[in-house]
């Protein structure tokens, strides 16, 4: 019960906020909270609920962001079909990536990610035909559209922030659901112990793969969006470690396997992170890497993880 | 024609076998810790970092030639090291390799952070007179502080192999990579033993960036790359293993500097970490297979 109206509560206020906050900075602020709800809860899906570490999920982010970017500047296609599209390539390529890192297990998969990852970025550095290279991807204008008879604003904050909400709500909606379908539990008792899961009778690199597809096109969707929000991409920003890793930290510190982690995760640290860089430019990630810390050592079910027992009804679930 | 192919030939051969060594020594670190701990460390480089910086600071603010103050960052670093392990590491460890995989991730990222805080990320550089013309034995182009960063990383490979065959306390830690619980009953520290694995391991990733840092330029984040490298290195000589970790070391520098000039110099990173993935894959235990899967 708690649980719902939380969550109604959250969307009206997800809904609410462009009205409440109207100075532009405070808008980004949610743009950019709602972009890494939407990363950490595509790490989540496999970080969180099987316990697959990944340290290359910028690769699904780039590849969306360029799926989209491209379509439009090439071809001329629809930048939301763009967008959806860029989750679908996210998907389709990590079928491959699964197939190989998932022969590994642990740190050994963490750190196959992590290589695939610097190859994906070095050949879309040097890809020039298709990526145009170390220069980027550059929208000058995007194409007029309509909602409900009213021209979209694109320069504007609002539109972008909209689709956010709806993004990072679809990302939530499908790890609730996945965290109570049979999917979920495999996830679950992948991560507790592979040999059991297994013996089980779960063909375990199928879930996984099935895991990471699913998370992959969530981050596709992400990168898409990045793309059309920033206007411009490249390979050392969208294919970068340092992305790659943040949402790991999002995701890991709002509390891993939860529905609502991730939010509580990008909440807290992107709002610090802003203010922090607004004041000193930079290392503004010294409280991801503290909180990392903390979160570890002292609440491995991160912040939501350790609020969400506080709540009423914690002792019935898990 | 052919006296200029081969001499192209045996200056990359020369320059891979210089930086080889480097990337030898930052995995040396990175697998003896790996060894007797069984955790990835992922703010080893960092701790390359801090011995390039400490290797600029001693420069800029005392004159103090990088050759010099390697005396002065290694012991150092040797104590951090020994620090970092007993107050945050220590405890994380028993809980799983994952949990530290993540916990020293963020270390990482607070340590760089913290050092673009502090000194900008201005890329810098340390220009000693003597790197300004490359001396030229047998016609062959060699960069002055990357020769005596060859030679010095030589000597402290070959003074650690000694440590780890020779002493009590190095046959103490080689106990403790093969069994923990063994070496216990036989008396020794695992928790001391431990501790001196990861002062000596941060003290190794130090000393080379310290060596590294006249060739290089520095910069807060240098680490992330290096640690990747690191990965490859220690993957291809099999995680654990010292005399794989030297020769995968000596191969990636191989590899890329011969890369960059037969294949590419676009893709020269790109064939490292194809052959790391092949390795991972196909021969976990490494390249020798000497380590263990």
């Amino acid at each position: 019960m708690i649980n719902r109206i939380l969550a109604v509560a959250v969307v009206a206020l997800l809904l609410a906020v462009p009205y409440l906050a109207t100075n532009p900075f405070y808008q980004h602020l949610m743009i950019m909270v709602l972009f890494w709800t939407l990363l950490g809860a595509a790490w989540n899906l496999l970080g969180g609920f099987a316990g697959q570490v990944s340290f290359g999920h910028a690769t699904f982010l780039g590849v969306g962001a360029y799926t989209a970017m491209l379509l439009y500047l090439k071809l001329g296609w629809s930048p939301w079909l763009g967008l959806i599209l860029g989750g679908l390539m996210g998907a389709l390529v990590a079928l491959p990536i699964g197939l190989i890192c998932f022969r590994l297990r642990g740190p050994y998969f963490s750190l196959a990610t992590l290589a695939v990852a610097e190859i994906v970025r070095l050949v879309a550095l040097n890809w020039e035909t298709l990526t145009a290279g170390p220069t980027g991807l550059l929208i000058t204008q995007l194409p007029a559209m309509s909602w409900f008879g009213q021209p979209l604003n694109w320069e504007s904050k609002l539109p972008f922030y909209y689709i956010a909400v709806a993004l990072a709500l679809l990302a939530m909606g499908i790890t609730w659901l996945i965290s109570r379908s049979r999917l979920g539990a495999y996830l679950l008792a992948i991560r507790e112990d592979m040999d059991s899961a297994e013996a089980a009778g779960i063909d375990t690199t199928r879930t996984k793969v099935t895991a990471l597809a699913i998370s992959a096109f969530i981050a596709g969707l992400a990168g898409g969006f990045y793309g059309l929000y920033f206007r411009y991409i490249d390979p050392d920003v969208v294919f970068s470690i340092s992305m790659s890793v943040e949402m790991v930290f999002i995701a890991v510190i709002g509390g891993i396997a939860t529905t609502a982690g991730p939010i509580v995760g990008a909440v807290f640290l992107v709002t610090v992170a802003e203010f922090f860089r607004e004041r000193f430019q930079v290392g503004h990630l010294i409280f991801y890497g503290l909180l990392m810390m903390i979160v570890i050592r002292y609440m491995p079910e991160g912040i939501w993880g350790r609020v969400r027992n506080w709540l009423p009804g914690a002792k019935a679930r898990s | 024609m052919l006296a200029h192919r081969v001499e192209t030939l045996v200056q990359s051969i020369v320059s891979g076998v210089l930086t080889g060594s480097l990337y030898a020594m930052i995995a040396v670190g990175l697998t003896i810790v790996f060894g007797v701990m069984r955790i990835i460390n992922m703010a080893h480089g960092e701790m390359v970092m801090l011995g390039m910086f400490g290797a600029y600071w001693g420069y800029a603010l005392w004159k103090l030639d990088p050759f010099v103050s390697v005396l002065l960052w290694v012991p150092l670093m040797f104590v951090f090291g020994m620090g970092v392990h007993r107050f945050l590491l220590r405890k994380i460890i028993p809980s799983g390799e994952l949990n530290t995989l993540l916990y020293t991730a963020g270390l990482s990222l607070l340590i760089a952070n913290l050092a673009l805080f502090f000194w900008t990320g201005d890329y810098r550089t340390i220009n000693l007179a003597y790197a300004l013309k490359p001396a030229r034995p047998f016609g062959i182009s060699v960069s002055v502080p990357l020769a005596v960063a060859f030679a010095i990383a030589i000597a402290v490979t070959g003074a650690l192999y000694l440590f780890l065959s020779r002493t009590d306390t190095g046959r103490a830690i080689r106990a403790t990579a093969q069994n923990p619980d063994a070496a216990a009953l036989m008396g020794v520290s695992v928790g001391r033993i431990d501790m001196i694995t990861f002062g000596l391991g941060t003290a190794l990733a130090g000393a080379a960036g310290v060596l590294l840092a006249p060739s290089l330029y520095l910069y807060p984040t240098v680490g992330e790359i290096l640690v990747v490298k690191c990965f490859v290195i220690v993957v291809l000589g099999g995680l654990g293993s010292v005399p794989g970790a030297i020769a995968g070391g000596l191969l990636l520098g191989l590899v890329e500097s011969l890369g960059a000039v037969y294949v590419s110099v676009a893709y020269k990173d790109t064939i490292g970490f194809v052959l790391f993935l092949l390795v991972l894959l196909f021969r976990p235990t490494g390249l020798f297979g000497v380590g263990r899967s």
